[in-house]
């Protein structure tokens, strides 16, 4: 019956279909290649500088930090699902929270590698912790974001301890129990720190003064964008955890959770999405009516510079934001898996391009009467770095798909995902 | 961060602010912590072959799951929710007052009345002194034929109720066979003697989550089923006829076939 | 007494000859800019613009604008958003300070800077050899991948402090301590001084009709004033609407 040559088999659940190690080989080696070449580009930045990238003292944020903040957003469904299965108790998503927990700290991990490459002096990070500076949304954002890295490490191992090999023996299998019980806790304590550490990155461009078209006004010491992105990042993570799944099952050509679940991700996703574009609607025709002007832009100044014209805006909230909300809560398209994926796609291309267009057309349009409207084009150090964190995200899903129970249910699913 | 940092001035938000962070680091370290105690008291404690063995379970596939009550014919299909530990479930009464189907036809193996049997191939035997006799049974000992090692714990180990009873190694395969019951090792045989360990209960013995009577030949025909499928060559059909007897010492008559999974459905292995 | 350094510029006598810049970057031990360094990636604490007034042809009128860190009074922005308090508002003097050894190299600090005053050293320093008798010993130098600024040649007030408990006086003599770039312009456009002592000449060029401070509807009560008689430099201080800025761009 074992049809693949699977000199793995050890290490593989007892029972798994799973493909050919050749062929497994095979799929990783472009993976492997482009993560070396992304090694490589990251330590000539480390050896030699940032002076290997494209940025410059005008555009002190580039293609990293959008990278490390859409990364950050989509790996919300991590905490987000953990939420609504331990807290909320949606028990039926639980035969995706393991593969939930793994995307979440790939995104996390991966944002901080990359992180570390492009700060100026990767080595004095921890003086962040030292003299912590309480009025700083930065600071919020490393604490929570370190914190948050160290949780999902504890709820990612005893998804490492189902494998077959790792699991062997009492010390193993005891702790795995032990530390599982406890994923509750962990799952409580990831709500809390998600939530302000995605409301903190959208703070980091709702504070600065200095950028009229990223200020915004809010309660108290948060503004407006630290909302909008916790709500866009909740939004979207269960889209992104969605659309995995589906390539995973497109690959793979077997159902790896029930059809119904996915089509609750996407209601849940789609809700959300509804509420974000309302509350962003709203938050815009403030800013445009009020927020600005107070600090001397006209409405539509923002968007005097192509290709930064208004379409932009129109794009973010109609197209990728109104439409794929549509999509996937109206039963009819929903229902479509065409649709429902297209919905999902629609959704994360909306927080990449809210993430771009608050990283660069913020450093782009001019601030002095005599600045100018600046372009950036990141350099191919910045762009294999990039390429490696998405390597390195493809390579352990993949490794932690063929040797962990991501999805749980396999054998009650093994059929032909063509046949649906 | 700290009073003695040069600048550090208290202020309400730092107040906020670091009991926030030190609480969710404290639960963080809490947690691991925990896990970790948790376990070292379980490992010490002996609870750990319990613990282990109920994480293994949940890992089986369904098929090898099965209530002994489905296999007896008690009931028309349920899957245990205890780890086949009957001496804990609450229905076991309700469905072992069901009538059974009757079936004795133990396929040419030996499985005599007097015997109790695990799940994971091993019998047990009380004897009059109050010790207990442990086994390889028939099917099992087919299936490994003559070991190339054996390994007994050593005269007063405690075995673990699903834990490692002993370990056998066949064509560089290393076998683990679960322990049916708990006890101190009074005495170590082997296949020479026909049995493998002597144990000495404690306390009374409880020995209701073994199979005996009618579960033991619809038993042993799953079992059967579970091999034909597992040890077929790829391509070819099932090569165990109906009705045949089992050939002695399979792992060398067929070691080509993927003994790997043969012996982890055996053994209760995931 | 608490000092309020700053600084008011007199655009009219600024004839955009750079001395300044050049002062500034021997006194804070700038390296020779890199190979590869454009005027996006170069150190330039002060930095003179090239202003018009938008027209073209006979019409045009050209100024200069020498930009430094304007010494933010309120809610500094680079200090608010510093994770690690890399920077910080002096009490005693108002300057705003910079700690290169203290930076993370995160130039989150440049994201929010208004004005665009601050630097990052996307290369190590390299000097060549000889050049290295050149460095001013009371500043240090910076190695790459940390955030730098003008601080009004701190080192200097430094110096003036130490000259004057040297002689036994509590509070510096004003003529001991004055930044680089004021010192070298040759048209002496630009006064230095206490802000906060009203007597002082600063803070009367500072309520002047003609000063003005840059992006002042911000908020972050600059200490860096300008002065001009000319409207149209006076109109620099708020951004231009976008249309304008066209005008200015395409002509």
């Amino acid at each position: 019956m074992a049809s693949a040559v699977l000199t793995d088999r050890r290490w593989i659940a007892r029972g798994a279909e799973r493909t050919s190690s050749a062929r497994f080989a095979l799929w990783l080696a472009p993976w492997a290649a482009l993560l070396v070449l992304g090694i490589y580009a990251a330590g000539l930045c480390l050896y030699y500088g940032l002076n290997q990238t494209n940025m410059d003292n005008r555009f002190a944020f580039g293609l990293w930090i959008f990278l490390d903040l859409s990364v950050i957003a989509l790996g919300a469904g991590a905490f987000f699902t953990g939420f609504l299965v331990y807290i909320l108790g949606r028990a039926d998503l639980k035969p995706i929270l393991n593969a939930a927990v793994v995307l979440g700290f790939i995104c996390y991990s991966g944002a901080v590698a990359v992180l570390m490459v492009d700060v100026g002096q990767p080595l004095r990070g921890w003086f962040t912790f030292w003299h912590p500076n309480t009025h700083s949304m930065l600071t919020e954002v490393t604490f929570c974001i370190s914190c948050y890295l160290l949780v999902l490490t504890l709820e990612y191992i005893p998804v490492l301890l189902r494998n077959r090999q790792l699991g062997k023996g009492q010390p193993a299998a005891v702790f795995e129990y032990r530390l599982h019980h406890l994923v509750p806790v962990l799952a409580g304590l990831g709500a809390f720190l998600s939530f302000f550490h995605q409301g903190s990155l959208g703070g980091l461009y709702g504070v600065l003064r200095g950028r009229p078209f990223a200020f915004r006004e809010g309660f108290s010491v948060w503004p407006s964008t630290f909302f909008l992105f916790v709500l866009s990042a909740i939004a979207v993570g269960p889209s992104f955890l969605m659309l995995v799944t589906a390539a995973v099952e497109k690959l793979t050509g077997r159902r790896q959770v029930p059809r119904e679940l996915l089509r609750r991700l996407g209601f849940i996703s789609g809700i959300l999405l509804a509420v974000y574009v309302a509350a962003k609607s709203i938050d815009t025709l403030i800013w445009l009516n009020v927020t600005s002007p107070s600090v001397g832009f006209a409405p539509w100044e923002h968007y005097a510079y192509p290709p930064f014209g208004s379409a932009l805006l129109f794009i973010e909230i109609v197209l990728f934001g109104l439409v794929p909300a549509g999509l996937l809560i109206y039963p009819r398209t929903a229902r479509n898996r065409r649709w429902l994926l297209t919905g999902a796609a629609l959704a994360c291309c909306g927080i990449l391009l809210n993430r771009f267009v608050m990283t660069v057309q913020t450093l782009a349009l001019p601030t002095l009467a005599f600045d100018e409207f600046l372009s950036y084009i990141p350099s191919w150090q910045e762009v294999a770095t990039f390429g490696g964190l998405i390597a390195y995200g493809v390579i352990v899903f993949s490794l932690s798909y063929r040797y962990l129970p991501l999805f749980g249910q396999e054998k009650r699913e093994a059929t032909d995902v063509s046949g649906r | 961060m700290f009073p003695g940092v040069d600048g550090f001035r208290w202020s309400f938000a730092h107040i906020i602010f670091l009991s926030a962070f030190f609480t969710v680091v404290l639960t963080i370290l809490g947690t691991l912590a925990s896990a970790a105690l948790r376990t070292a008291s379980d490992l010490r404690g002996g609870r750990a072959a319990g613990i282990a063995w109920k994480e293994e379970f949940a890992k089986l596939p369904e098929t090898e799951r099965r209530c002994r009550h489905e296999l007896a014919g008690r009931v028309a299909s349920r899957l245990c929710p205890n780890a086949f530990d009957c001496r804990h479930c609450r229905e076991y009464g309700n469905y072992a007052a069901l009538p059974a189907r009757n079936e004795t036809n133990t396929l040419g193996l030996h499985y005599p009345d007097n015997r109790f049997y695990h799940r994971g191939h091993t019998w047990v035997t009380p004897q009059d002194d109050g010790t207990l006799m442990v086994g390889l049974d028939d099917l099992a000992g087919h299936l490994v034929g003559d070991p190339d090692v054996i390994e007994v714990p050593p005269e007063g180990t405690e075995i673990q109720s699903d834990g490692t009873a002993w370990q056998m190694k066949k064509n560089g395969h290393t076998i683990r066979v679960r322990a049916p019951l708990d006890g101190a090792v009074v005495e170590t045989g082997g296949p020479q003697k026909g049995w493998y360990l002597r144990l000495r209960p404690h306390g009374a013995v409880d020995l209701r989550h073994l199979l005996r009577g009618p579960e033991v030949a619809p038993w042993l025909a799953r079992e059967i089923e579970r091999l034909q499928l597992e040890l077929t060559a790829p391509k070819t059909g099932p090569a165990l006829a109906d009705g045949g007897v089992l050939v002695a010492g399979m792992m060398d008559a067929m070691p080509e076939a993927d003994w790997d999974a043969a012996l982890a459905g055996t053994f209760l292995e995931a | 007494m608490k000092a309020r350094y700053g600084m008011v510029i007199d655009v009219d006598r600024c004839t955009g000859c750079g001395a300044c810049m050049v002062a500034c970057a021997a006194e804070n031990n700038v390296p020779p800019a890199a190979q590869r360094a454009t005027a996006r990636t170069g150190i330039t604490p002060m930095l003179v613009h090239k202003v018009s007034d938008g027209a073209e042809g006979e019409d045009r009128r050209e100024a200069f604008l020498p930009v430094t860190c304007m010494q933010c009074e309120h809610e500094t922005p680079c200090v608010t958003v510093c994770p690690q308090q890399a920077v910080q508002l002096d009490p005693a003097t108002g300057i705003v300070m910079q700690m290169p050894q203290r930076c993370l190299g995160c130039r989150y600090c440049m994201t929010a800077c208004p004005y665009h005053a601050r630097y990052f050293n996307w290369w190590d320093p390299v000097w060549p050899q000889g050049m290295e008798k050149s460095l001013n010993p009371g500043v240090a130098v910076r190695m790459r991948g940390v955030v730098e600024k003008c601080n009004l040649c701190h080192a200097r007030l430094h110096a003036a402090q130490e000259k004057a408990a040297a002689a036994g006086k509590r509070t510096i003599d004003q003529h001991d301590y004055a930044p680089a770039c004021v010192e070298a312009c040759p048209t002496g456009a630009i006064t230095f001084g206490n802000l906060a002592d009203e007597n002082d000449s600063v803070s009367r060029a500072a309520r002047s009709p003609e000063a003005f401070r840059l992006l002042a509807r911000l908020g972050t009560e600059p200490k860096i004033y300008y002065k001009s008689k000319r409207p149209w430099v006076r109109a620099l201080a708020e951004p231009h609407t976008a249309q304008s800025r066209k005008e200015v761009q395409h002509g």
